[in-house]
């Protein structure tokens, strides 16, 4: 499996208290443990079991993912900022891999 | 025409199987009663407050778009009553976080997804949405 690769999109700056949109995606191909592949085994589940966004350290959003979340999980939300800061996203995978990305956002 | 007696009988059939499952909402073929209970500790839930977007038709179960929104709302779950597992998602919102949310999921065929909000007050919210799927996604 290709390692998995997180994008999100974020206005570069944003109003004091304006809420905006953020949009998140990983490619990950969520394998929900119960399809088989052609000779007929099982494929083992492996999803993204978490995701977290945590804002100047505090946890802002949280998502516990089951199977049914689509491949290539994407999820939007909204903040709502005081001041600039830093915004940090984190996917937690069912093997224990853990992909982040990291943004610095400036409120204005 | 008068009616027969056979379309008597069969309207009789119908109103009796209505009378016997009046609250029958969702199926329950895949534990989501269970699952919701285990969400919301037994508490009913109001099915106002809470808005739940879902296509009417889905040509792809494999993403379908799910958006969820509910005024005061600290957490917002997803369950389907069609689905190998009843759990989709459960949302946690913190204080800089507009409760509301949207995510792809997949249906393996035609069901209903179900949306529940517990707000900041510990009340319960609740929504429900019927998805004809064309093509059913492998959940």
């Amino acid at each position: 499996m290709a390692t998995p690769k997180p994008r999100i999109r974020l206005p570069k700056s944003v109003e004091a208290g304006v809420p905006f949109t953020v949009r998140t995606r990983i490619t990950h191909p969520m394998h929900t443990g119960l399809r088989r592949d052609r000779d007929g085994e099982l494929i083992p589940r492996r999803i993204v079991n978490r995701f977290t966004v945590r804002y100047n350290g505090e946890e802002a959003f949280s998502a516990a993912l089951e199977p049914a979340v689509s491949t290539d999980p994407y999820i939007q939300f909204e903040l709502s900022l005081p001041e600039s800061g830093v915004l940090e996203f984190e996917w937690e995978d069912d093997d224990g891999s853990i992909y982040s990305l990291r943004r610095e956002i400036s409120v204005v | 025409m008068a009616p027969t007696r056979r379309d008597v009988m069969r309207l009789g059939g119908v109103a009796a199987a209505v009378a016997l499952f009046p609250a029958v909402a969702v199926a329950d073929s895949n534990g989501i009663s269970q699952a919701i209970a285990a969400f919301t500790k037994g508490a009913m839930a109001l099915e106002a407050g809470l808005s739940l977007e879902v296509p009417e038709i889905a040509d792809n179960g494999g993403a379908v778009p799910v958006r969820v929104a509910a005024a005061g709302a600290r957490r917002i779950a997803l369950f389907t009553d069609g689905n190998p597992y009843p759990g989709v998602v459960v949302f946690e919102f913190g204080r800089f976080t507009p409760p509301a949310a949207t995510i792809r999921i997949r249906l393996a065929r035609s069901q209903s997804v179900i949306a529940v909000a517990e707000l900041a007050d510990g009340t319960f919210r609740k929504a429900s949405r019927a998805v004809a799927v064309t093509v059913g996604g492998c959940a």
